[in-house]
């Protein structure tokens, strides 16, 4: 009703966007985030009150580019102050008269619309700024070069290289304690190193042979000359720490390391570290180019020579950034040609620009993010696919709305860890499984996957779920949440499932075949080494001659009869298999005596007819009691037992016992590719 | 029965409401008589039965703030008493905050009924 009553008085002016609580105005804002001019929030609304909704803004960013009014009958002054120190811009109590609204909506909109094309020109200025002095130096220090007779591209590559070993130099130590700000302006500063030249005689610039001693301490006097350029600027300049780097390169970029550099022989670290990067600069240019009185040199050949010592000593330290960085030169150097601006002056704009965090988001990112947000839900849409993005702090879960739809959950949803609904979507341990992997993941594998059981409104379906895990790019990082999507897997899923039971069946008499029995026994004797088991072979007496008689078809017929019988006389947990032919095997946990349970089996598959075919048993059983728990010995010994049946007296059933074992072990060493080469000799080819 | 007579018989302040609303009659007219489908009441009355205090809480709240904007300057301070005491879902001590309540409303949305009937709408 407040609601409406305040949509009516805007109306025409604005398109509005309706929330009727704090969730559904998060969510609104996450739909909507770059279209929405001005938010107007109560404080007291169900579910998330309009505090809580200023706080997911100020986590998201929000608060940065949306501007919010309050509009409360709330007028405690802590409420007050509470909205304005969680970035809310005005307050508006009730009653509101339509003209303050009016009038504090359009000077809201104004600010930011004014503050947006400010920040853009800021922008603009800023960058048009770095590159205007830029190119100012660039002029200037060519002048130099070009009275030198050195090629154009020494100053910018001596500047690329400085920037490169700096940036080196930082990642492997903080002795120094450069700043980006400190290597952007060494960079800059160094192409103004051979500035003192200027005063030096173009007869020895640019002489071609050796110079003379005399001639060359003339030379000698440039250092110090472009530090007296500098010591001479305004008194307005001195202290601009740009100068400062300046005067410092000049005067020092022909020191060496041992102190036996010039003018002033300074020793190690005396020599600060401006001067000794730019000193290793253009050393190495002037080795890679062509000069007057020398070819150039390979790139290989001139690491290898600064690295031999022979321009002289560096700091081991910058020596060891250009072995690491030495193979990628050529190429990074060929790459600055047609960059004009250095990567750590960009890198070092960008940070600027953070410093102010409402220039964080310019138009033009805007629109791009727009864009992509566009791309993105149509995906989502079309997808067919359960997508969310969870957050833990604040703790939410955003999921895309086909996925919502589906599981019958709002798309957003906050504390999702304690809403009954969502907690229904996932049983517990695949919950717990997911929480573990995504927290165990590394910023640099972040993927996890894993199949669960999802709760659409009571239909049970499997769906694979695909997540990464975000991480912060702090250090170290922190897990901040996970994105993510859910994929029904549920038919192909079950479709391997049916066929694992096909392949570990018998297809004629649904029985398990022998090598999935197998598997299972073997688990069941390692798992309980101590129970007591027993495995029982039998075969069918004269089932040869029925196949014979009244042909194969009638042979499968009474195999699948005496298939039924034996999955009736046993008992649930018992394993019963087709292993061959006419031959199944039955194994069982028992205790106490097994005579009598052998015993019932026996005679309830044994006796009576299948049609006019009398079904007559013979069976031989092995207990681990007796043989141990080795599988390939049970099936053994019982086939022992059962091959002294079938000699002496068929149709019975006999225990391997101690006699056995011992007349087994002397005198018939059967090994197990003895017994199934006689298991598939009386095997009749189309009982398999 | 005008607008002006109605805000008279249920103690409300029709200037202060006319002027917020740009002076225009009509606008107010048409949220006094959205008044009427306004759940809030219902939703107070339910929740105090069900002794929920903090939803009683926010439809107490939504009532002042109604009254406060519609100018039933009556209702808004009875609705705004109450909501005070139920701030924080805390159960009322006096019982006459919600009476009042009762009273208040009963008596605005039957004056707002009679409006309705004479004017035809």
């Amino acid at each position: 009703m407040n609601r409406s009553i305040l949509a009516d008085m805007l109306e025409g002016t604005y398109e509005i966007i309706e929330a009727e609580d704090g969730l559904k105005a998060v969510a609104a804002l996450q739909q909507h985030e770059t279209d929405i001019d001005l938010v107007l929030l109560d404080i007291v609304m169900p579910d998330m009150d309009g505090f809580q909704v200023l706080e997911v803004m100020n986590a998201r960013h929000w608060i940065d580019n949306i501007p919010v009014i309050m509009i409360s009958a709330e007028t405690a002054t802590s409420h007050v102050e509470r909205a304005y120190s969680l970035g809310c811009t005005d307050f508006i109590s009730r009653p509101f008269d339509a003209l303050v609204v009016h009038r504090r909506v359009v000077n809201t909109i104004l600010l930011y619309a004014k503050q947006k094309k400010l920040v853009a020109m800021v922008t603009d200025q800023i960058y048009e700024k770095e590159r205007q002095s830029g190119l100012m130096i660039d002029i200037l220090s060519h002048i130099v070069e070009f009275r030198n007779g050195e090629s154009a591209q020494h100053v910018i590559n001596v500047r690329t290289l400085s920037d490169l070993f700096l940036s080196r130099l930082v990642e492997k130590t903080d002795r120094y304690h450069l700043t980006r700000a400190d290597i952007s302006r060494i960079t800059t500063a160094a192409s103004l190193h051979d500035v003192g030249k200027i005063a030096i005689a173009s007869e020895i610039l640019n002489k071609p042979g050796r110079l003379t001693p005399e001639e060359f301490a003339i030379m000698k006097t440039h250092s110090a000359v472009g530090s007296q350029m500098m010591d001479d600027l305004p008194r307005f300049y001195q202290d601009d720490p740009l100068v400062k780097v300046a005067r410092d390169i000049c005067r020092w970029h022909h020191e060496r390391y041992d102190g036996r550099g010039y003018p002033d022989g300074l020793v190690g670290d005396e020599i600060p570290i401006s001067a000794q990067v730019v000193a290793l600069a253009d050393v190495y240019d002037a080795l890679t180019s062509a000069r007057v009185y020398k070819p150039a040199f390979s790139h290989e050949k001139a690491a290898e020579m600064i690295l031999g010592g022979e321009c002289g000593v560096f700091n081991p330290l910058l020596l060891e950034c250009l072995r690491d960085i030495a193979s990628s030169l050529p190429e990074r150097l060929r790459d600055v040609g047609s960059a004009r601006v250095s990567p750590t002056s960009i890198s070092n704009l960008e940070t600027e620009m953070h410093r102010y965090e409402e220039l964080s988001a310019s138009e033009r990112t805007l629109r791009l993010l727009e864009h992509e947000r566009m791309k993105y839900s149509f995906f989502a849409a079309m997808s067919q696919e359960i997508q969310f993005e969870f957050t833990l702090d604040p703790p939410m879960v955003t999921l895309n709305a086909w996925g919502a739809h589906k599981l019958g959950l709002h798309e957003t949803i906050l504390s999702p860890m304690q809403d009954a609904q969502v907690l229904k979507c996932l049983v517990a341990e695949d919950q717990e499984a997911l929480a573990a992997a995504l927290h165990a993941t590394t910023p640099a594998q972040p993927v996890v996957k894993r199949d669960c059981r999802i709760n659409l409104q009571g239909d049970h379906r499997w769906y694979q779920v695909v997540a990464r895990a975000t991480w912060s790019s702090t250090d170290p990082p922190q897990y901040t949440g996970a994105i993510g999507k859910a994929i029904d897997v549920h038919d192909s899923r079950l479709k391997l499932v049916e066929l694992e039971r096909r392949a570990s069946h018998d297809p004629l008499t649904g029985l398990l075949n022998h090598a999935s029995a197998r598997e299972r026994i073997q688990s069941l004797l390692e798992e309980y080494p101590h129970k007591k088991f027993a495995l029982a072979i039998l075969d069918l007496d004269r089932f040869k001659s029925a196949n014979d008689t009244y042909g194969h078809i009638f042979g499968d017929q009474v195999l699948r009869y005496l298939a039924g019988k034996l999955r009736e006389c046993i008992r649930g947990e018992d394993i019963a298999a087709r292993v061959g032919g006419d031959e199944f095997i039955i194994f069982l946990n028992y205790e106490g005596d097994l005579e009598p349970i052998i015993r019932r089996i026996f005679n309830s598959l044994s006796g009576g007819f299948y049609e006019q075919f009398p079904i007559s048993v013979s069976m031989g059983v092995a207990r681990t009691e007796l043989v141990g728990t080795d599988y390939q010995s049970l099936l053994q010994s019982a086939d022992q037992a059962l091959y002294s049946v079938k000699r002496t007296d068929k149709g019975h059933y006999r225990f391997f016992d101690r006699a056995m074992k011992a007349m087994f072990s002397v005198i018939s060493p059967i090994d197990s590719s003895g017994v199934s080469a006689a298991a598939s000799e009386e095997k009749g080819g189309s009982n398999l | 029965m005008t607008l002006r007579e109605l805000y008279t018989a249920i103690g409300g302040d029709y200037e202060g409401v006319l002027g917020r609303m740009m002076n225009r009659e009509s606008m107010v007219e048409k949220f006094v008589l959205k008044f009427l489908q306004d759940a809030s009441y219902d939703k107070l009355m339910e929740s105090m039965e069900a002794e929920n205090y903090e939803e009683a809480f926010r439809a107490a709240h939504t009532i002042k703030g109604v009254g406060q904007n519609l100018g039933f300057t009556r209702l808004y301070q009875s609705a705004g008493a109450l909501s005070e005491a139920l701030r924080g879902g805390c159960r009322p001590q006096d019982q006459a905050l919600l009476e009042r309540v009762e009273e208040d409303y009963r008596q605005t949305a039957g004056a707002i009924r009679a409006f309705q009937e004479a004017s035809g709408t």
